[in-house]
Parts: structure tokens; C-alpha cells; sequence
């Protein structure tokens, strides 16, 4: 196997990695450099491009705040996404229905069916943000599959901290239909 | 790359090598439960957020006129002693979402162990937590 590529620090596991895919992964895997576990390190890290490699800590500290970034950036469009699509809405139709309130009361509860027309400059701007959005969630996922601990910080503290500042002064009436966003 | 059957794999962390049947099933339980965990949080979150506005006595309409007008000064009902409960749920939630994120990544890299039996963990997790989690959702 081509351990001679692969970096020094913290590949003492690679044998029983390799020990454990070698029957089934015969000469199928191009890059041997990729980990499966979690590691701290700051040596030879390739990230996402093929001419972005992190050699010193210096570079990995740069790459930590633009990781934090990033998944910051990445909360903040969702939820910028959310008020958006709230603004831009046409109510179609209002349907009422009694509910069983808090003391046994009976209660109107009135649901609104919301939605956008198609062709509409808000539901293309959607389009576009939601392209972009699918873009960064699936290179935050890639960051986090180089399984560098530094990194897999940077994303899940820039997520929290999205999620703090951008829903500070937002909060979404829960709808009992709503799934995860 | 491709899916395959085997009872030995190395999942997320060095100490987690599994070589043997045993091993294999109770990893599988383990993925199991954590999928089950990733489904609860998320119904823990928004009821969490629904129970916050029930308890500072905030009706939820107004919560959202407030984002819309998008003004900085305008809260009118909560106090000072409010806004600071308020910052603590929020910190709270925050908290949570980051266990959300942290967990969801778990289980995609679980996932791209391409062992079978893990997916299997996996799928039948989120199945059971989906299941257990979501009628809590509209139970108030």
C-alpha cells in the first residue's frame, strides 16, 4: 500500500484501518491520505481544493476563522432565507377551525394557507439563495469529513454562533407542521 | 467506494475499532440511539422556543410583527428582568442547536463508513426517533 505518501503524525492507526478495508478495497481508493478518525493536526491538510494545503499553524489558524465563518455565514442565510420567504408571501386562503383551548374553553383558530407565485422576482431570489445554500451546507459537510478536530471545531462553533446572533431578535411562531429547517 | 457487510470497521474515533459480531451489535445500538437523540433534539428545540414564549408572556403574533416592523426599540411588554430570561433561553437553545449540528455531522460520518449494518443503525434510528419524537410536537 502506498503508506509512503502519507504523512507521519498521527497515521500510527492507519494499519488496522487498512488492515480492516484491505479485503474489499483492493486498488479502488485513489487517496490514501484520508482519515477515518477524528485527529488533531495541523501538517498536510487539504482542504476542499486541490491547491489549498495547511503546512503550518499559522495557515490552520486562518483556515479556523474562515471555516467559523463560513458556517456562520451558512446560519444566517437560512434564517435570512426564512424572513424573506415570510415577507414575499400572498395569503391564498383562510380556513377556521375550533380548538380545545387551555381551561376548556373553545377557540377559534384560524390557518392561513400561504405561498408565492411562481414567476415572481422574490420566489427566483429563493432560487438563488437556496442554490448557494445547498452549496455551503455541502462544503461545510466536506470540511467536516477531513475529520480534523481544529476544523470540525471551527464549524460546529461558527453554527452555534450563527444561530445566536441571527436568531437573537427572530423568533418564529412555531408551527405545529414545521419540520427542521 | 461502495456499501458492504462486515463486522469489523473503525468509526469516528481511534478507541472505537470494532473486530467481532458482538462489537458489531452493540456499535449498531449505539448509532442507534444517537439517531433516535438527533430526532428528540430537534423536537426538543422548537418546544423549547414555543414553551419560552409561552412562560415570558409574549403572544406569538407579536413576536412576529416585532421581526417584521425590525425595529430595536419597540418592545413594549418585556421588561429588563424578561429580556434577560430571554437571552438566557436563547443562549440555551444556541447551546442545543450546536449538539444538534455536532450530532447530525456524527451520523453523516457514521454513515460514510459504508458499513451496511451502521446504515442500517442509522436509518432505523432516525425511523424510531421520528416516530417517538414528533407527536410531542403538538401535544402543548
Amino acid at each position: 500500500m502506498a503508506h509512503n505518501t502519507t504523512t507521519v503524525p498521527s497515521h500510527h492507526h492507519h494499519p488496522t484501518t487498512s488492515a480492516s478495508h484491505s479485503h474489499s478495497h483492493g486498488g479502488g481508493m485513489g487517496d490514501m491520505m484520508m482519515h477515518m478518525t477524528f485527529y488533531f493536526g495541523f501538517k498536510n491538510v487539504e482542504l476542499l481544493f486541490s491547491g489549498l494545503v495547511i503546512n503550518t499553524a499559522g495557515e490552520m489558524a486562518g483556515a479556523f476563522v474562515a471555516v467559523f465563518l463560513l458556517a456562520m455565514f451558512y446560519e444566517g442565510l437560512k434564517i435570512a432565507r426564512e424572513s424573506l420567504l415570510r415577507k414575499s408571501q400572498v395569503s391564498i386562503r383562510y380556513n377556521s377551525m375550533p380548538v380545545p383551548g387551555p381551561n376548556g374553553t373553545i377557540l377559534m383558530e384560524t390557518h392561513k394557507t400561504v405561498g408565492q407565485q411562481m414567476l415572481s422576482f422574490p420566489h427566483l431570489l429563493q432560487t438563488v439563495l437556496h442554490i448557494i445554500q445547498v452549496v455551503i451546507s455541502y462544503f461545510l459537510m466536506l470540511i467536516f469529513m477531513t475529520y480534523n478536530g481544529y476544523l470540525c471545531i471551527a464549524v460546529a462553533a461558527g453554527a452555534g454562533t450563527g444561530y445566536f446572533l441571527f436568531s437573537w431578535k427572530k423568533a418564529v411562531v412555531v408551527d405545529i407542521t414545521e419540520h427542521c429547517h | 467506494m461502495h456499501f458492504i457487510f462486515s463486522n469489523e470497521v473503525v468509526l469516528l474515533f481511534d478507541f472505537w475499532s470494532v473486530h467481532s459480531p458482538a462489537g458489531m451489535a452493540l456499535s449498531v445500538v449505539v448509532v442507534l440511539l444517537l439517531a433516535v437523540l438527533y430526532e428528540s433534539i430537534k423536537v426538543g428545540k422548537a418546544k423549547l422556543l414555543y414553551q419560552a414564549a409561552v412562560s415570558l408572556s409574549i403572544p406569538t403574533s407579536q413576536l412576529t410583527e416585532e421581526t417584521d416592523q425590525d425595529s430595536s426599540g419597540s418592545d413594549s411588554p418585556p421588561v429588563s428582568r424578561t429580556r434577560l430570561r430571554w437571552f438566557f433561553c436563547h443562549f440555551s437553545q444556541s447551546l442545543i442547536h450546536v449538539v444538534q449540528v455536532v450530532i447530525g455531522y456524527f451520523m453523516m460520518l457514521a454513515v460514510m463508513s459504508y458499513n451496511t449494518w451502521i446504515f442500517f443503525g442509522v436509518i432505523l434510528g432516525s425511523a424510531v426517533g421520528y416516530y417517538l419524537a414528533y407527536p410531542l410536537l403538538s401535544m402543548v
